[in-house]
């Protein structure tokens, strides 16, 4: 009986020898894969550039009109391209379209098309290419969070509504390299949306043969800086340049390796130990990384707020919102608790939106939110007065849960302590139940964030009209309203920005949401990186970057 | 020994049919859907969606569809990722997992035995000490911890060792250490402390009196019996590791399933909580199972058949 226990033990361990064999030997072929490239890599690495970046996790969709998320975006915004790209300048450029007429009213756009603009299969990029992958994002089955976008279209909301036909959408294509489009109004930021991923074309005659060819390297067709050569699902992609690019010239590297490693501190791990040319701050490193040498802080426009929810005590009081507002120290937050080097929100509109005259939107507005403990002392006694209060209702401060928005929140809580002498509650829930809460106006004074998706300063405002889905806040002001439809139709652009400085400054007097810092871009690079372009509003390029 | 199978594969089906039940009423009690985004979606959109995902049907006719997809084992489109179904990232995340677990397993009770027996033959020795010391950290310290400072140390001060990702054999040897140092220590205390009480046992003093060789004693006596415990806790163990570790693989960027467990249930993506549920039970019930059957075979004494027979 023992022996044959002990034999069957033998079994079991031979067992377990067997599959550590097979794993082995299944990796030994990887691994001769890999001593390959890396061979090769090595061979001709006096001339082939490869760029190594970490993308975090595996893109969501590549298909241009459904992604709308910066992992996917980034990687599609240099697999394709638009009718416009953004320069280095981070204004809109020529680039699928080599040129373009405005028509009088502003509103109707006919776009040229290159001659030259192929898809990596070799296909011409074509007006229907653009045509069929506008009406994808705005049809109501693909059921894309970004078909908002293509509301400017005429007929696009309509359709998206599912109250129109992808008839009605006002896309037409004139002749294969002729394609036009009409807009609900003159919308004098439109070029710099276009150059937004959702905008990307679609190459019909690929896509109506294989509905998923954006899922795998073998079938994804690129037209933009470059194509996709590789994709081992949550491992990692592999860009190579795109020769059919028309622009190939001015693109610099030969291929860019994509991990998807989601730790930030194993990726700034990856980057000390040469496995990667980019990297993040780990947060905790903040102190010590932040005035390194080859860290690069960009501006990305968006802001860092809390909304009040106007419905519920005592928030329904404007004086006592101020005096919320006006207790905090957004300098203090951004120099002791974050320590990113964010510029501290005094507004609600990032800096770097050019006016028409050519100033900063930021400067034209000036700072309307101070910190000033006195007067929000003041605001605070004058509001509770006014609501007949001898003790103000509890207040819960709510945030999704997150090490970061903890910390902003405890600070907080302590300037409401000690510049108004309230005690004020935290509580925090898990993103999902967080956001569910928020939509519902169910949080009486929550955490927010807001990040650009085109670059006009109305993407922002035009969350706080009485309609919009974005409000989360019960707050409604027809003269608000009124200002943003205006700001949205406006012919005259030095008016329509004049209705913007109104709107932005109606927000302040009536303080529904109140800001903590606008948001920015902090990455550190190796020393023989060049050229990484990351706009303000827009996603990562890498068409100019270079290896050295 | 058929018929103790078949009643055990039976309480397996309701075992599992119970906890995806539980799963299924625990999932739509959740505040937050799947398809809960920042920027809401307009009516019509998001009708068409609920429809596309049969959101919109009665509770109780996503639970039979659930079901459906179980006894198929086709558990759909995931919401997240559209483009993928459950099954591929199952079958894409499990075999990676799989392949880091059984190393894991491999080394966790080949050293944590040797280092057992070897603190138990030499108790109180200073070699006890050193092994119980190394017992006791590798229990203490979080292979999270662990796996930072294995990264810090190998591969960014010695570079001899790549910090993470999942493409060469090099890249297995630090998540396998980190992951299998706190299993090990288990494994080691649990050895030597049966191990001891073995030792006294008097078949063991009369196997010494019959004259065998020292080590032949302690494999072929003192082992066999001292193993029992950790047999035990093997079960859970391997179900544990081999559907991955959702620290570890993040940590080291391992495309493994681990991940699915947390993401999918803060992302509240149905169909993939659903098949990772299944997956992890199903997965878990069998090596319990195993576990069973191997007790039958280290100890005589336990008779499996005879249980439900009589």
């Amino acid at each position: 009986m023992k022996k044959k226990g002990f034999l069957l033990l033998m079994f079991a361990g031979f067992i377990l020898l067997l599959a550590a064999c097979t794993t082995s030997t299944g990796n030994e072929g990887d691994e001769g894969d890999d001593s390959d490239s890396e061979a090769t890599e090595e061979n001709d690495g006096s001339e082939e550039k490869v760029l190594y970046m970490n993308n975090g996790e595996e893109p969501r969709s590549l298909n241009p009109p459904v992604g709308f998320d910066s992992v996917s975006w980034n990687v599609l915004n240099n697999l394709m391209e638009g009718l416009t790209r953004l320069g280095q300048d981070d204004q809109p450029q020529p680039a699928i379209a080599e040129d373009w007429d405005i028509s009088d009213d502003g509103k109707t756009y006919t776009f040229y098309l290159r001659e030259d603009a192929n898809w990596s299969n070799g296909d011409p990029v074509t007006a229907e290419d653009f045509a069929y992958a506008w009406r994808q994002l705005l049809d109501p089955e693909t059921g894309s969070s970004a078909a908002f976008l293509g509301y400017f279209i005429e007929g696009g909301e309509a359709y998206n509504s599912g109250e129109g036909s992808p008839e009605d959408v006002a896309v037409e294509v004139v002749d294969d390299k002729t394609f036009e489009v009409t807009l609900t109004a003159p919308t004098g930021f439109f070029l710099h949306v276009l150059t937004n991923p959702a905008f990307f074309p679609v190459n019909k005659e690929v896509a109506e043969e294989n509905p998923e060819w954006y899922a795998e390297a073998d079938s994804f067709v690129a037209n933009g800086p470059f194509k996709l050569e590789s994709w081992t699902h949550d491992q990692e992609m592999i860009m190579a340049k795109n020769e059919e690019y028309w622009d190939r010239d001015t693109v610099n590297l030969d291929k860019v390796n994509w991990a998807m490693v989601n730790d930030v501190n194993t990726e700034y791990q990856m980057f000390e130990s040469n496995e990667l040319d980019v990297t993040e701050i780990p947060s905790d490193m903040a102190d010590q990384l932040i005035n390194g040498d080859n860290v690069v802080i960009e501006d990305q426009a968006g802001l860092y707020f809390y909304r009040f929810n106007v419905e519920e005590e005592p928030f329904q009081n404007e004086k006592i919102r101020k005096a919320f507002a006006l207790a905090i120290n957004q300098e203090d937050i951004v120099d002791y608790v974050t320590k990113n080097k964010e510029e501290a929100a005094k507004a609600f509109v990032s800096p770097g939106f050019t006016t028409p005259s050519g100033e900063d939107f930021r400067d034209v507005n000036g700072d309307l939110v101070n910190f000033d403990p006195e007067q929000a002392k003041q605001l605070l006694e004058e509001g509770m007065e006014a609501e007949g209060y001898d003790e103000l209702p509890p207040v819960t401060l709510t945030y999704n849960t997150d090490e970061q928005h903890k910390a902003i929140a405890e600070t907080m809580q302590n300037m409401f302590s000690e510049n108004l002498g309230i005690d004020v509650e935290l509580a925090n829930t898990e993103w999902n139940v967080f956001l569910e809460d928020q939509k519902a106006l169910n949080l009486q004074f929550s955490r927010s964030s807001f990040i650009f998706d085109y670059g006009d300063p109305v993407n922002f405002l035009e969350s706080f009209t009485t309609d919009s889905s974005m409000n989360r806040t019960g707050w409604s002001h027809d003269e608000y309203d009124e200002l943003i439809a205006q700001a949205k139709q406006e012919t005259n652009e030095e008016e329509r920005w004049q209705h913007m400085y109104e709107a932005e400054k109606l927000v302040a007097e009536e303080m529904p949401i109140f800001p903590i810092h606008y948001y920015n871009q902090v990455y550190i690079y190796k020393d023989n990186v060049k050229d990484i372009v990351r706009h303000p509003v827009g996603y990562l390029e890498l068409k100019w970057a270079d290896k050295e | 020994m058929l018929r103790y199978i078949l009643k055990r594969f039976t309480i397996m089906l309701v075992t599992i049919w119970i906890i995806v039940t539980l799963t299924f009423v625990l999932m739509v009690t959740l505040p937050g859907s799947p398809l809960n985004e920042e920027r809401t979606t307009n009516e019509t959109v998001q009708a068409n969606l609920e429809e596309h995902y049969n959101l919109d049907e009665p509770y109780y006719i996503q639970y039979l569809l659930y079901i459906k997809s179980i006894i198929t084992f086709d558990f759909g489109p995931s919401i997240k990722q559209p483009t993928e179904t459950v099954n591929d990232l199952l079958g894409r995340g499990f075999p990676i997992s799989f392949e880091l677990g059984i190393a894991t397993i491999i080394v966790a009770v080949i050293s944590g035995i040797v280092l057992g027996i070897f603190a138990a033959l030499k108790h109180n020795g200073i070699i006890d000490y050193m092994a119980m010391t190394i017992a006791v950290l590798g229990i203490s310290i979080p292979n999270f911890v662990l796996a930072t400072l294995l990264i810090q140390t190998f591969a960014v001060y010695l570079g001899i060792l790549p910090a993470a990702t999942w493409s060469s054999p090099m890249h297995m040897i630090m998540p396998t250490i980190a992951l299998a140092t706190g299993p090990m220590a288990i494994i080691a205390r649990l050895t030597r402390s049966t191990m001891l009480e073995v030792l006294t046992q008097d078949y063991i003093k009369m196997a010494r009196a019959k004259g065998l060789k020292p080590w032949k004693i302690i494999i072929k006596h003192a082992l066999k019996n001292a193993l029992m415990p950790v047999v035990t806790i093997m079960g859970t163990l391997l179900a544990g590791i081999l559907t991955g570790t959702f620290v570890i693989e993040q940590i080291f960027g391992i495309p493994g399933m681990g991940k699915y467990f947390v993401e999918s249930i803060n992302q509240r993506d149905y169909p993939v909580i659903m098949g990772t549920t299944v997956f992890y039970s199903a997965f878990l019930i069998i090596m319990l199972f195993l576990v069973d059957i191997a007790y039958g075979l280290l100890d005589p004494r336990i008779k499996l058949h005879k249980k439900g027979g009589e």
